[in-house]
C-alpha cells in the first residue's frame, strides 16, 4: 500500500504524544530538595521566567545576550536560560504556566507573592537569605523600612527584590509643548482651571486636534496607573488609596464626579484626544510626532529621550519640558506623583521546582555586592563605563551608541539599569541615563512632592490567599465596569446624572468588602 | 486502523476534559486538580448572578443569530445566482474573487478590518466622500454588530458557496428540460427544482451551525473588539479569556462558565436535530 508509511508514521507519533502527554502529567512535583547539586566547577543551569523589555528586543533575543548577564554567569557559575512570554501576552502567559505547573528555576514576577506562596509554586526565602545572601541580608539589616516592605505579615520573604534606595523615586509626568506656551505667552498651567486655559488655546491658536493626550501605555484604553493625573488633582485617585489615613476606593467618592464633568466637558470642547480611549503606542506615537498633541503624559526616560529628538527632527523648534503634577486650587500641594516605594514590588521568585535553590541565591545575591551592583547598573568597565574620579561614566558605547542606537537601548543591550531586575538602582546611573536638560529638569520637579504620596499611597500590603481571591473577585468586576463607565461619562454615552447609579452599582459589587479586606491589610502593615 | 483515530480523541478530547472538573473545585495551583476542595454548582451560581450574565449572554446569542440570520442564506444565494450563470468566465472569475478572503489568515482579516474602520480608513474615506462624519467606527458599541456579521460573511461567503454548487451540479438536467417543456419561467425553475434538489444539504449544514451557535467565533472577537464596545461585543468566551487568564486568574469560575457555554451548544444541537426529524424527515444522527 502506498501509503502504509504515513499510517504507520502517523501512529507512532500519536502513541509518542500520548505518552508524552502522560509522563508530562507526572512530572512538576519533585517539591524542592536539593538534590546533589552541580559538581564544583560545572555552571549550576537555571532556568528564569522574566518578560522582554522592549528595550532588550530591538538589540537581543534573550536577555541570556546581555553583556551583564554573561559576566554574571561567569562570576557566580551558573548558566540562565530565559524564557520570555510574547510581547503583550505576559499576563495570559503566566496564568497559563502556573496552571500548567510546568515551572522555572526562577520567576521574575510583579505582585502578588503570598497567593503563589500558598498555592505551593514559589518557596520562602528566610533561611536561603539568611544563610546564602550575605549581600542583601545586609542591606535589609540596615534599612528596616525596606525590610518591613519586604516581607509579609508573618515575616516572611518570598522574593529577592528590585530596590530603589536613591533619590529618584518618581519616573514620568506629564510633558507639554513648551515651544506653543511660549509662542501664546502663557505661563505653566498648575491648576485644572489654567490647564483648560492653556489647552484651549492649544485648540484655537495652534489647531491641533488632541491639546491633551489621553492615556497611557500600556493599557492606553483605560486609566491606568500613569495617566490619572487630572484625577489625582482632585486628591483621589482610581482606584484603592489613604484618605486621612483609612482604606479609600477613589470612583465612589464625590471627587469623582467632579472630575467625570470636567473631563466631559474638556471632551465635548476637543481639549481631549478624540480617539483616547482606542489609541495604541502606534497612534499615541504618531500624534505625538506630528505635533497633534499638545500635552501627554510619559516617562522621563524611556518617553522623553525617543520624543524629543524625533520631534525636533521634523521641527527643530519644537520643545517638551515638564509640568507639575496639577492640583484643583492654586498654591495646593500634588499629593499623588506616581512615587515608587523602595521596594518596587517585582522581585525574582525561586519555585518549588528549583533543584538549586542554594545556587540561585548565591547567584542573585551577587547584584546586591558591590561588583555586581556596579555590573548591574554600569556594565563592564572599560567597555560601557570607566571611574572618572571615583564617578561611573558612561562610555561612547552608550552615551554615543556607533551603531545609532538610543542611550536607552544601549543600555539595555549592555546591562539592567533602565527596568526593573533584582539588585539596586544607582541615581548615578539616572544621572546620565537622562540626557536632555529637558529630563534633567523633569526630574527635579517630579520629585519634588513625591513625598506627599507616602501619605496617600498604599503601602506593599500582602493578602491572605482567602482575601486575594475574594478581593480580586470583587475588583475584577468593578474595574471591568469603572472602565467602562469611565469613557461612557467623558464622551456622554451615559449622561453625569446618573453618577449615583454608577456608585450604587459599584457598592453592589460589594466594594466595602474589598475596602475592608485592604484596611486589614494595612492594619497589619502597620504593626509589622 | 482505527486505532490513531481512537488515540487522538482520547489524548486531545477525552483527556483533557478530566480538567472540566475543576469548574466544581476552588482549583489552587498547589493543591492539584484532586486536592482542591470541592464547592459544588457555587460557581455556575454566581455567575449566573454575576452583573456580566445577561450581556455576555445576550451579545452571544444576537453575534450568532445574526451570523445565522445574514450569514447561512448568503452562500445559498450565491450559489443560485452563479447557477444561472451562462457566461463560464465571468462565472470562474466571480467564484475565485469571493472566495480567495477565505484563505486569509484570521488575523490579517482582522488587522485590515481595524485599519478599514479607522478614522482615516477606507469606509471612513466613502463616508466622508457621501458627505459625512468620520469616526472610529470601531469604538461605538452600536457599529460592532454590523462590522462582525458584514466581514464574517466577506471572508467566508464565496467558500462555503462550493459546497452548495456541488450540490447543485447533482439534479438531474432531465427536470430542468421537462420543466421547459411546460413553459415554467426562470423563477419558477429555480424555486420548484433548483432550492428542492438542495434542501438536504441546506439542513444538514443549518443543524451543524446551530450546533455551534454559542461558539461564536472567539478570536475574533477578541481581535476586533476593545473596552468601549464591551456593550455589544463581549461574549462568553471573551468574558472566559479575560477572568481566566488574561486579566485575572479565576481557573475554576471560568471553566464553570465555559462548561455552560458546551451545555447550552449541546442542547441546542439536539434540539435542531429533533426538529428537523420531525418537520423534513432530514437529520444528522
Amino acid at each position: 500500500m502506498k501509503s502504509s508509511w504515513r499510517r504507520r508514521l502517523l501512529m507512532s507519533a500519536s502513541l509518542m504524544l500520548a505518552v508524552g502527554g502522560l509522563a508530562g502529567c507526572s512530572g512538576g512535583a519533585d517539591g524542592n530538595k536539593n538534590t546533589e547539586g552541580a559538581a564544583a566547577d560545572e555552571p549550576t543551569p537555571i532556568s528564569i521566567w522574566a518578560s522582554l523589555n522592549t528595550n532588550v528586543s530591538i538589540t537581543l533575543k534573550n536577555m541570556s545576550e546581555i553583556t551583564a548577564i554573561k559576566e554574571w554567569e561567569k562570576k557566580t557559575n551558573i548558566k540562565t536560560e530565559f524564557q520570555h512570554p510574547a510581547v503583550g501576552a505576559e499576563t495570559e502567559q503566566f496564568n497559563v504556566m502556573l496552571a500548567s505547573n510546568k515551572l522555572p528555576d526562577v520567576m521574575f514576577v510583579y505582585g502578588d507573592y503570598s497567593k503563589l506562596f500558598t498555592d505551593g509554586s514559589i518557596i520562602k526565602l528566610n533561611d536561603l537569605i539568611d544563610q546564602y545572601a550575605p549581600n542583601l541580608k545586609k542591606i535589609l539589616d540596615e534599612n528596616p523600612e525596606v525590610a518591613k516592605q519586604l516581607k509579609a505579615d508573618n515575616g516572611d520573604i518570598y522574593a529577592i527584590p528590585h530596590l530603589r534606595l536613591g533619590k529618584y523615586k518618581t519616573f514620568g509626568g506629564m510633558f507639554i509643548r513648551q515651544d506653543w506656551l511660549d509662542e501664546l505667552k502663557l505661563p505653566q498651567p498648575e491648576t485644572i482651571a489654567e490647564w483648560e486655559t492653556v489647552l484651549k488655546a492649544f485648540k484655537e491658536n495652534k489647531g491641533v486636534t488632541a491639546p491633551l493626550l489621553y492615556g497611557a501605555p500600556p493599557k492606553l484604553t483605560t486609566m491606568g496607573p500613569a495617566a490619572a493625573n487630572f484625577l489625582e488633582a482632585y486628591g483621589i485617585t482610581n482606584t484603592i488609596f489613604l484618605k486621612d489615613g483609612m482604606v479609600a476606593f477613589g470612583p465612589v467618592e464625590p471627587e469623582f464626579k467632579e472630575f467625570l464633568t470636567t473631563f466631559h466637558r474638556w471632551y465635548q470642547e476637543g481639549l481631549i484626544d478624540p480617539d483616547f480611549a482606542t489609541n495604541d503606542q502606534k497612534t499615541f506615537d504618531a500624534k505625538i510626532l506630528s505635533g497633534q498633541a499638545g500635552a501627554f503624559f510619559t516617562y522621563i526616560g524611556g518617553g522623553i529621550g525617543r520624543y524629543l529628538p524625533a520631534l525636533q527632527e521634523k521641527e527643530p523648534e519644537a520643545n517638551l519640558t515638564a509640568v507639575q503634577f496639577p492640583v484643583v486650587n492654586k498654591g495646593d500641594e500634588p499629593m499623588f506623583t506616581g512615587r515608587s516605594w523602595e521596594w518596587s514590588g517585582a522581585g525574582a521568585t525561586i519555585t518549588k521546582s528549583n533543584k538549586h535553590p542554594e545556587e540561585t541565591v548565591k547567584a542573585l545575591d551577587y547584584f546586591f555586592s558591590e561588583e555586581g551592583h556596579m555590573l548591574k547598573n554600569f556594565g563592564v568597565e572599560g567597555v560601557t563605563y570607566t571611574m572618572k574620579d571615583g564617578y561611573p561614566t558612561y562610555t561612547d558605547e552608550i552615551l554615543k551608541n556607533p551603531d545609532g542606537l538610543s542611550v536607552v537601548q544601549a543600555m539595555a543591550k549592555h546591562f539592567i539599569a533602565n527596568y526593573p531586575f533584582v539588585g539596586e538602582d544607582d541615581d548615578r546611573y539616572n544621572e546620565q541615563y537622562y540626557q536632555f536638560q529637558q529630563q534633567k529638569d523633569a526630574v527635579t520637579l517630579f520629585s519634588k512632592y513625591s513625598d506627599n504620596t507616602l501619605k496617600v499611597g498604599l503601602p506593599p500590603v500582602s493578602l491572605t490567599t482567602e482575601e486575594s481571591s475574594e478581593y480580586s473577585k470583587i475588583m475584577s468586576d468593578i474595574t471591568t465596569y469603572r472602565d467602562e463607565m469611565f469613557i461612557k461619562f467623558v464622551i456622554g454615552a451615559e449622561p453625569l446624572e446618573n453618577f449615583d447609579k454608577f456608585t450604587a452599582q459599584i457598592n453592589k459589587f460589594n466594594v466595602k468588602r474589598a475596602i475592608e479586606i485592604q484596611q486589614a491589610a494595612v492594619d497589619r502593615y502597620n504593626a509589622r | 486502523m482505527a486505532l490513531p483515530v481512537v488515540l487522538y480523541f482520547l489524548v486531545f478530547k477525552y483527556l483533557p476534559m478530566y480538567g472540566a472538573v475543576i469548574a466544581f473545585k476552588e482549583y489552587t495551583v498547589g493543591k492539584g486538580i484532586w486536592g482542591s476542595e470541592w464547592v459544588g454548582l457555587q460557581h455556575f451560581q454566581d455567575f449566573f448572578q454575576s452583573y456580566y450574565f445577561w450581556r455576555v449572554l445576550k451579545n452571544t446569542l444576537i453575534l450568532s443569530f445574526y451570523q445565522l440570520l445574514f450569514g447561512f442564506p448568503a452562500p445559498i444565494l450565491l450559489a443560485l445566482l452563479l447557477n444561472e450563470l451562462r457566461h463560464e468566465i465571468f462565472k470562474r472569475t466571480v467564484q475565485t474573487v469571493s472566495y480567495i478572503p477565505h484563505f486569509i489568515s484570521l488575523v490579517v482579516i482582522c488587522g485590515m478590518v481595524v485599519d478599514f474602520s479607522s478614522r482615516d480608513g477606507l469606509f471612513n474615506s466613502i463616508i466622508t466622500f457621501f458627505g459625512g462624519e468620520s469616526s472610529a467606527l470601531l469604538s461605538e458599541p452600536g457599529n460592532f454588530r454590523t462590522i462582525y456579521t458584514a466581514s464574517s460573511i466577506w471572508q467566508e461567503l464565496g467558500f462555503s458557496t462550493i459546497i452548495y454548487l456541488a450540490a447543485l451540479s447533482g439534479i438531474n438536467p432531465e427536470l430542468y428540460d421537462a420543466s421547459k417543456v411546460d413553459g415554467a419561467s426562470r423563477i419558477r425553475r429555480v424555486w420548484h427544482i433548483t432550492l428542492p434538489g438542495i434542501i438536504p444539504m441546506i439542513v444538514i449544514l443549518l443543524i451543524l451551525r446551530i450546533g455551534g451557535l454559542m461558539e461564536i467565533g472567539f478570536e475574533k472577537v477578541i481581535l476586533l473588539y476593545n473596552p468601549n464596545v464591551y456593550d455589544t461585543a463581549d461574549v462568553i468566551s471573551t468574558f472566559v479569556y479575560r477572568k481566566g487568564i488574561s486579566e485575572s486568574a479565576e481557573f475554576s469560575y471560568t471553566t464553570a462558565v465555559g462548561l455552560f457555554q458546551s451545555l447550552v451548544n449541546f442542547i441546542l444541537l439536539i434540539g435542531a436535530n429533533r426538529l428537523s426529524k420531525a418537520v423534513s424527515d432530514n437529520k444528522l444522527f
